[in-house]
């Protein structure tokens, strides 16, 4: 199972009876066997109330789930596609960047705010990604996408990493991120070298960059 | 000190030193970094003088600390030019780094510049060191020695170096304005002894409408 790599902007999944995978609605490209499409109006995973919740959050991304025995193509607007592999560790990532992912894995919504209070509201507005963010947990592929290509950077304890926040897809591992600014008198008179807000994520995991400062 | 990650994205290992890169476009670091706003067309007066006289206004920063620090514009391809006391030509919008060392300026294109829907200037990169120069899509180097000279479609153009004269080319003929075009009426010619790096798309320039 998992995601085999067609091409940088395409990946097959294969579907197996029992084994389902939730997708973007509309990314299918193609599919070879019996397989149906189902949407998936709840937005993913849970009930009643982790539906509520990612309407409130507004990560309510139309996912539709894949079901059936057979291969798919998976692929949206032209966009790199990064498949990343978890092995237990939680992955974060903005919804509407999520191609597909495997069933498997136990989807939920992040209240920024819970990381560093006031602090991670103010972080995730000037990011671009909301109050809240979508996280993924368990053993399973996910399917990501990117303008441009990705590339992973290692984040370890005596090396964390400051990321461009427009230019962040996702992060995975043990890893806490708070906003760091770089402020000075100069942006306040409009001479600043535009890199004024970074997000500086430290612990052990990994970031995912994508080769471009514009959003999906 | 430059290297490529993938073909889109630049790292730079930095040990203390600088370099300058565009604003805004770096995308993460590790270590630590300080940014600082620089301005194009040479340092002092004078390239305050030339930079509102050109309009040629690169806006770069300087990047200096320990670490390394990688840079990516807008998913553009990334070339390396290494240059070894030559000049290297190249529009502002394509250059997207260099190191500290070398020297920018500004120099007067002519009609090559009109043509390329880019204004009369163009930037100059002078010294010794690395630069990163920007293309849509990958972009070919062709070398234009003095029995082979090279034209270029002015909106396939990204940037020259070494020992290079360049002509302006045109293709006018009757047929042109009678609206019957074959869309390629305008060229640069380039002869000598040097590079031209060109990239497989096109701008939009006057010259492609006619």
């Amino acid at each position: 199972m998992g995601f085999r790599e067609i091409n940088s902007k395409m990946v097959e999944a294969t579907v197996m009876p029992g084994q389902r995978l939730f997708s973007q609605r509309g990314a299918m490209l193609a599919y070879q066997g019996e397989v149906s499409f189902t949407p998936n109006t709840a937005g993913g995973q849970g009930g009643l109330m982790s539906m509520i919740g990612r309407r409130v959050a507004n990560e309510d991304t139309p996912l539709m789930t894949v079901e059936g025995s057979g291969t798919v193509l998976f692929g949206h607007g032209g966009h790199h596609v990064q498949v990343i592999n978890l092995s237990g560790d939680t992955l974060c990532v903005e919804a509407d960047r999520l191609l597909a992912f495997e069933g498997t894995l136990q989807q939920g919504t992040m209240f920024l705010g819970s990381q560093g209070g006031v602090m991670g509201m103010v972080r995730g507005q000037i990011s671009g990604q909301g109050l809240f963010t979508t996280t993924l947990k368990g053993h399973g592929a996910v399917a990501v996408m990117a303008h441009g290509g990705v590339f992973e950077i290692p984040i370890t304890p005596q090396r964390p990493v400051h990321v461009d926040p427009q230019a962040y897809v996702a992060h995975h591992g043990d890893v806490r991120n708070k906003l760091s600014t770089a402020l000075g008198w100069r942006d306040m008179v409009g001479r600043g070298s535009g890199e004024a807000f970074q997000l500086e994520l430290s612990g052990n995991g990994a970031v995912y960059v994508q080769a471009s400062e514009e959003k999906l | 000190m430059f290297r490529l990650q993938g073909s889109k994205v630049l790292a730079v290992d930095m040990t203390g030193d600088a370099v300058k890169a565009k604003n805004g476009s770096m995308v993460a670091y590790d270590g630590q970094m300080a940014f600082k706003k620089m301005s194009g067309g040479g340092e002092g007066l004078r390239g305050m003088v030339t930079r509102r006289l050109t309009g040629e206004q690169m806006t770069m920063m300087e990047v200096k600390g320990h670490g390394t620090c990688w840079f990516a514009d807008r998913a553009s391809e990334i070339n390396l030019v290494s240059l070894q006391g030559d000049k290297l030509y190249v529009e502002s919008s394509n250059l997207l780094a260099t190191d500290a060392g070398l020297r920018t300026g500004t120099s007067f294109t002519g009609m090559r510049g009109a043509s390329q829907g880019n204004g009369l200037f163009t930037t100059t990169v002078e010294g010794h060191g690395q630069a990163a120069i920007m293309s849509d899509g990958p972009a070919v180097v062709l070398r234009v020695s003095s029995q082979y000279p090279l034209t270029v479609d002015p909106g396939a153009y990204v940037a020259h170096q070494g020992n290079l004269r360049q002509s302006f080319q045109s293709g006018v003929t009757f047929r042109t304005l009678m609206g019957e075009g074959g869309g390629e009426a305008f060229q640069i010619r380039f002869e000598g002894d040097g590079l031209v790096y060109v990239q497989p798309s096109e701008r939009n320039t006057i010259a492609g409408d006619v």
